[in-house]
């Protein structure tokens, strides 16, 4: 598995673990990311992404994306 | 009994466009997420009876940020008649996960799919007859941007509130998580309401802090509960909340299959996608920004041939308010040879203290429109949450998140509600942080003081007209700095998670109506408060004590107002206010703090009655005055130190609401002052020995040592954190 910072613009991955702390873990479920979702990544500047899950655009920083595992 | 309906929804899906629309309120819109922080109620257009609760938007029931916790207790604990829950028809999957929570509430609920013109134009389709069987509530389709459907969703949520009744929730969990709930609501049975008990029940299997300390239970029924939680969780290997997570997201699937028809998408990236990897890109990202801040101000401020604002301005300025008014009042107030039919004394106060004062105000009208036409335009568009997620990197660096930037460029139009931005940041220690920096940036009414100065002093530089602007932001980044390696801030900001929206053609009504908002409020603040304080700065500047004699002044360096800016101009000498503009400028400062544009006002009646108008033929008067009594670096000192010290009342009346302490508002706007004090007292000292203002003294080097100290505090490592929150906590290790 490698967290989301590694993939690249363009790339659409599913989903396979989501780490931290709970309340953040919820956030970012809240938000669509859950297991099993397709992400696509949209652009990435110094490991913070631009994503799209869900028909929905969101950033997340580096240290966010390093918590979701594809 | 009025009947209350609440507006509920993810943020951004246009509940604040519906709310405005059912109430024919003028509540702010903006296309980002977290415009609205605050519950706001109207009347509903033609039932008097009926209040709509427009409510800032929510991910779930479960908060994570402050105006959140708004929506959720408004929800949960005032309990409107019905929820009229506006989904976002182009993201519905995301949307329904709140939607399966509200309906748990046993509150009659009616969906609302908003944007369904952009549904229709991607070319999918959404069966509301489908999705309504399957939630168990009416579905209505509108389009809130074009104000299309927007009163049969209202009508539609007015009858649910009438019946009162509601559907079976959908049972949107599988077997062993529902007996887990079924046993749980057995056992709080006797102590909630049986129209909520499904809801609590399910909030106790999430074990949700909230909830679980609403209802106090007794131990033993909490053991009781929490193996029944224990038990469904070995089953399914996975904790409570990740369970209930996904299984409503496993649910929500289900429904949109059936109910929604999605055309495949010829092309994976939209425009906005587009859009996003320049605006976004690391390299030109903060060019792009700078370029566009800067050709907004050179628009708005800048002394170009495409410089509305300034053309404007100049025209208000020399025609309007140079010769129009005066000259239209001295036909009404004087007799064909020019002398003044009324009093000398009201003449007087007419053209010199009112005229001069108000109008030296409302010249700046032009800039300020011209700007905040700019600003909302940009909001509208879309591109503040970009420029949010772009700051992050730069402001993360400091220990701000870039959420903090919001609210500063909120405040670029007014302080107060940049302040109140201030909520959607999710860290206390953040959001004071932000909340005590934002009054820094240059806001409406201080953007008369940098068009004097930049206008009278600098030539109607873009450069200095901008340079406020950085200079706020410069400010802010430096506070960031300087207090993160204060133990009150330190640590690390929470992680950066927003959504961004789609970019849209900005709404023009809307734009419009921001702009004419903002004008209109300054125009009328014109009309009133500075106003009266033009006639009372007039008399206090027109009179005073001479020989021992209270009487007229004929200069009035020797008016009572002159005596108390004397008193206390001292405190700025180190600025370098000296000499004749010592008094004004330390007055001006004062009557500031009622009304940043008070300043300008201030100088407006000062210079006027000073008698050297007739001197100069070119431009405005009062500029030219402003010119002779104000060098380039004393000027850019008297412009540092109004920019940035304490607010207006109104903004410190906001920071002291949302700090909610006394000691915390006190720091902060101490702070504001000190550090104003200090930049400017650097700026003029050391900047003013280049110029040759200053001179090389024991002013000198009290400069360099705040120099010193600054760079020493933003320099200095940062101490270590006495006890490590958070995440990434870890028992620290010493090395022998």
């Amino acid at each position: 598995m490698m967290p989301l910072s590694m993939a690249k613009p363009g790339e659409t991955v599913r989903i396979r673990r989501i780490t931290g702390k709970d309340e953040q873990r919820r956030h970012l479920a809240e938000m669509g990311f859950v297991l099993e979702a397709e992400v696509t990544v949209i652009s990435q500047t110094a490991g913070n992404l631009i994503l799209k899950v869900k028909e929905s655009r969101i950033a997340l920083d580096k240290a966010m994306a390093n918590r979701i595992l594809f | 009994m009025a009947t209350k309906i609440a507006l509920a929804g993810n943020p951004n899906c246009g509940k604040t466009t519906l709310f405005n629309e059912l109430t024919g309120s003028a509540q702010y819109v903006g296309n980002w997420p977290g415009v609205t922080v605050e519950k706001k109620d109207g009347r509903l257009k033609g039932h008097k009876e009926v209040v709509i609760q427009d409510l800032p938007g929510i991910y779930s029931l479960s908060p994570y940020t402050l105006e959140e916790v708004v929506a959720r207790s408004y929800i949960v604990t005032e309990k409107p008649d019905a929820i009229l829950n506006i989904l976002d028809g182009t993201n519905i999957e995301r949307n329904l996960y709140l939607t399966t929570q509200l309906l748990e509430l046993g509150l009659p609920v009616v969906i609302a799919v908003n944007m369904m013109d952009l549904v229709q134009r991607n070319g999918d389709s959404i069966d509301l007859e489908k999705l309504g069987k399957a939630l168990g509530c009416r579905v209505v389709q509108m389009s809130a941007l074009k104000g299309q459907g927007s009163k049969e969703a209202a009508e539609a949520a007015l009858a649910a509130a009438k019946e009162g009744s509601h559907t079976e929730p959908p049972h949107v969990f599988t077997g062993s998580v529902e007996h887990a709930i079924a046993h749980i609501e057995e056992s709080v049975q006797s102590l909630v309401p049986e129209q909520f008990l499904r809801w609590y029940a399910i909030k106790l299997f999430e074990r949700d802090e909230k909830v679980l300390a609403e209802l106090d239970l007794d131990p033993e029924l909490a053991a009781h509960i929490e193996q029944h939680i224990a038990d469904c969780e070995a089953e399914m290997e996975d904790d409570a909340e990740s369970i209930i997570t996904n299984q409503r997201y496993a649910y929500i699937q289900t429904v949109v299959q059936q109910a929604v028809r999605r055309q495949p998408r010829k092309d994976n990236m939209s425009l906005s996608d587009r859009i996003d990897r320049v605006v976004t890109n690391r390299i030109l990202a903060l060019p792009i920004f700078a370029v566009i801040i800067f050709g907004i101000y050179s628009v708005a401020m800048g002394g170009y041939s495409f410089s509305l604002g300034t053309k404007g301005t100049d025209w208000a300025n020399d025609v309007l308010f140079g010769e129009m008014v005066p000259g239209l009042l001295d036909k009404i107030l004087c007799t064909a040879d020019g002398v003044p039919r009324v009093a000398e004394w009201l003449y007087g106060l007419i053209q010199d203290g009112i005229v001069a004062g108000v109008g030296a105000v409302l010249g700046f009208g032009p800039h300020i429109l011209v700007l905040c036409f700019f600003l909302s335009s940009l909001a509208d568009l879309g591109y503040m949450a970009r420029i949010a997620f772009v700051m992050d990197r730069i402001f993360r660096r400091f220990g701000l998140s870039g959420k903090s930037f919001i609210p500063l460029l909120v405040a670029t139009g007014c302080g107060v509600p940049g302040i109140l931005a201030t909520r959607t940041i999710e860290q206390d220690r953040d959001r004071k942080l932000t909340i005590m920096t934002t009054g820094f940036i240059p806001c409406g009414a201080k953007l008369p003081i940098i068009g004097l100065f930049a206008g009278a002093v600098f030539g109607g530089s873009p450069w200095v007209a901008a340079s406020a602007f950085f200079v706020g932001i410069g400010a802010v980044v430096v506070s960031g700095i300087l207090l993160k390696k204060t133990p009150a801030f330190a640590g690390e900001p929470a992680p950066f998670v927003m959504e961004l929206p789609a970019y849209h053609t900005p709404a023009w009504g809307n734009v419009l109506r921001t702009t004419w908002d903002r004008g209109w409020s300054f125009i009328r603040r014109a009309g009133t408060v500075i106003l009266v304080s033009s006639i009372v700065l007039w008399f206090l500047q027109g009179y005073g004590f001479v020989d021992g004699v209270f009487q007229a002044v004929e200069d009035n360096n020797h008016s009572l107002l002159a005596a108390l800016g004397n008193g206390l101009a001292w405190v700025f000498y180190p600025l370098g206010w000296a000499g004749e503009m010592a008094w004004k400028a330390t007055v001006a400062t004062f009557t500031g703090l009622i009304a940043k544009e008070e300043v300008v006002n201030t100088f407006g009646v000062l210079y006027q009655y000073a008698g050297e108008a007739d001197l100069m033929e070119d431009s405005s008067p009062i500029w030219a005055a402003v010119a002779a009594d104000f060098g380039v670096m004393r000027a850019y000192s008297f412009m540092i130190f109004n920019l940035l010290c304490a607010p207006c009342f109104a903004a410190m009346g906001a920071i002291k609401r949302e700090m909610n302490s006394p000691r915390w508002t006190a720091f902060a706007i101490g702070y504001m002052c000190l550090f104003a004090y200090a930049v400017s007292l650097i700026v003029y000292q050391l900047g003013g020995l280049v110029t040759g203002e200053a001179a090389f003294g024991p002013w000198t080097a009290v400069a360099v040592a705040l120099l010193a100290g600054l760079l020493w505090g933003l320099f200095r490592p940062a101490p270590r954190p006495k006890a490590q929150t958070g995440r990434m906590a870890r028992p620290a290790r010493e090395t022998g």
